[in-house]
């Protein structure tokens, strides 16, 4: 009988996985809890994905479409993991829909999910309509293809990015202390596409550090305020209110590079949400009994191993957003390093 | 009602009335006090995109306030820590113009000495960028002339009417606009040097070099004085040049 891989998971992750298995010819079982694959970018309709500036349907399309097509990977959706028997090597897995399958290894691959803006109170995500999240905006310019304030339609004059919504935040508990990663990117990116399309609106983002890590310093820092003339405004949001007057919203805070308070009319506010890690990736680490990052819950890699995608249980492998933020592009590496690993564990033999 | 720490609130932020009355209801006595609060409350965006749209402002945009320009500045280092070009970058950016007057007795302090723009990592000429942000600012009525513009515009514009300067026209017509009552000839209204009210340290300061002149250099700067010399062809020169600076703008300033 053929030794089998389960993927968990139809995410970047599970799909660079699932792929990269499937070329190899390890059969494979790839399982997804939506009814599509592609995960939160296909999912919730990122528009522009950091750091290549290419839709998701450009990144993604290819891997889903010969994930879909390869003989190898039986794709089973609407189907989650329910439990897990047997010693490395000779898993026995139950899955949602019932049927039971003998797999040699399993790859991790279930994500993270976006913070949920209405924790923070005092922004008012879900009390004023102009305050939306950075996931929103992303489906306003995928869906609608158009920028426009929710409260009456019209184009805002003033949008802010808030920076670190659920992010670096001990108010919300030691879960939500880590770095997103990925916001001051995207936010970069977004204030430059508002920019570009629309170039009378001025954008504001209301931030404490930048973080636009190695090379994504030019194109998601300096090029949004040299090319773009995104301005940038040190200081964190401490509180959204509405001002009926005029319908505006004012952002409240201090400017902590001139040491005043300020209270400052916008339009539209995008929150820039934070990672945490999905309700599947919880279930799963307790259904694998795999190690969780104490603070966060998100999966944490072996402490033997130098490499972060071989966790602490020998024939399963950790990939992509369910060890914390990540970005797309690493996601994908992740899961064909991932398959690779698993690949070799159950002893495949690949022909050359 | 008394403010018991006035030292904590700038005056200028405490309003005080003798008689206030608000929507009909007279509140004079206890009420009559209010002290403004620190918030800012808007940005002006067209004094900044005036700054960041000018040829020499453009580079603001590049700035990522990380202060080597200011760590660099020797007005900052040896003379007035509120003279911080950083600082103004920053706010000229947001265009909070209230912050920027609060320094500009300091703004006009450059010494020109480019450590900053050369040593700017991201590229901002920041000399050039701060003359744009003080240029902008007394265009729009929001800084008081730095007192030696003034004496640049005088003498500028007595090089544009003769292409060159007379000496002695410009220290007495100098004088005459500070205020100083200036003797002249009836004839041709040229100033007599020291007679009327020359200040005493003028009068220190021309007498030594004129107690040196050879009589010959004296009798030429006296027939300069009366007969202001021109430079050949001026005329017509003259009227392409002031075209040419009204075009550009090198006059108003």
């Amino acid at each position: 009988m053929a030794k089998k891989v389960l993927v968990a998971g139809g995410g970047p992750a599970g799909l660079g996985a699932a792929r990269v298995l499937g070329r190899l010819g390890v059969p494979t079982l790839l399982v997804e809890k939506e009814d599509k694959l592609g995960g939160r970018p296909v999912l919730e309709g990122y528009h522009t994905l950091i750091p290549r500036k290419l839709k998701p349907s450009q990144v993604l399309g290819p891997y889903i479409k010969e994930v879909e097509d390869n003989p190898n990977v039986e794709v089973k959706l609407k189907t989650e993991l329910e439990a897990c028997e047997g010693e490395p090597g000779n898993f026995k897995v139950k899955l949602s829909n019932g049927e039971t399958h003998e797999v040699a290894a399993v790859v991790v691959a279930t994500g993270f999910q976006h913070f949920d803006a209405r924790r923070k109170g005092e922004l008012g995500y879900g009390l004023y309509p102009d305050v939306i999240t950075n996931l929103e905006l992303e489906q306003m310019f995928s869906r609608e293809g158009k920028l426009y304030r929710p409260s009456n339609g019209q184009l805002p004059k003033r949008v802010a990015f808030v920076f670190c919504v659920g992010s670096r935040d001990r108010q919300l508990g030691v879960t939500n202390v880590h770095c997103c990663r990925y916001g001051c990117a995207l936010s970069g990116l977004q204030g430059s596409e508002i920019r570009e399309h629309y170039p009378d609106v001025d954008v504001f983002c209301y931030y404490m550090d930048v973080r636009t890590y190695g090379t994504w310093e030019y194109p998601f820092y300096w090029a949004p305020q040299e090319k773009y003339g995104v301005r940038y405004v040190r200081g964190r949001i401490a509180e959204i209110t509405y001002s009926p007057a005029d319908g505006r919203l004012r952002v409240k805070h201090e400017d902590t590079i001139v040491q005043r308070p300020a209270e400052v009319p916008m339009d539209l506010v995008v929150l820039v949400l934070g990672m945490e890690p999905s309700e599947g990736t919880k279930k799963v680490a307790k259904i694998l009994g795999l190690a969780q990052d104490p603070d966060s819950q998100f999966l944490i890699p072996s402490e033997e191993s130098g490499s972060n995608i071989i966790s602490n249980r020998p024939g399963v492998f950790i990939a992509g957003a369910c060890k914390g933020p990540i970005d797309i592009e690493s996601s994908l590496s992740e899961g064909e390093a991932a398959a690779a690993e698993a690949a070799s564990f159950i002893g495949a033999k690949v022909s050359v | 009602m008394a403010i018991h720490e006035r030292s904590l609130v700038e005056p200028e932020r405490i309003l005080r009335k003798e008689r206030l009355v608000v929507e009909g209801i007279d509140v004079s006595g206890d009420w009559n006090l209010i002290i403004l609060p620190r918030v800012i409350n808007d940005y002006d965006l067209d004094f900044a995109k005036e700054i960041i749209n000018s040829p020499d402002g453009k580079t603001i945009n590049q700035c990522y306030q990380c202060s080597y320009c200011t760590a660099s500045c020797p007005v900052h280092n040896y003379w007035d820590e509120r003279y911080n070009p950083r600082h103004f970058i920053y706010l000229a950016r947001l265009g909070m113009i209230d912050e920027l007057q609060k320094r500009a007795d300091v703004m006009w302090r450059c010494v020109s000495c480019h450590k900053c723009t050369h040593r700017c990592p991201k590229g901002v000429l920041v000399e050039e960028v701060l003359k744009v942000i003080l240029r902008t600012m007394a265009k729009k009525g929001l800084i008081e002339e730095y007192p030696s513009k003034k004496f640049d515009k005088f003498f500028t514009e007595q090089v544009l009417e003769y292409g060159r300067i007379e000496d002695g026209e410009l220290l007495f017509g100098w004088i005459e606009k500070q205020g100083y009552k200036v003797v002249k000839d009836p004839i041709l209204k040229k100033p007599i040097p020291f007679i009327g009210e020359t200040p005493e340290w003028l009068k220190e300061l021309t007498m030594k070099p004129i107690k040196s002149m050879n009589i010959g250099f004296l009798m030429l700067n006296a027939k300069h004085m009366l007969f202001h010399p021109r430079t050949k062809n001026w005329n017509r020169f003259k009227q392409v040049l002031r075209k040419v600076m009204e075009e550009e703008g090198a006059l108003a300033h």
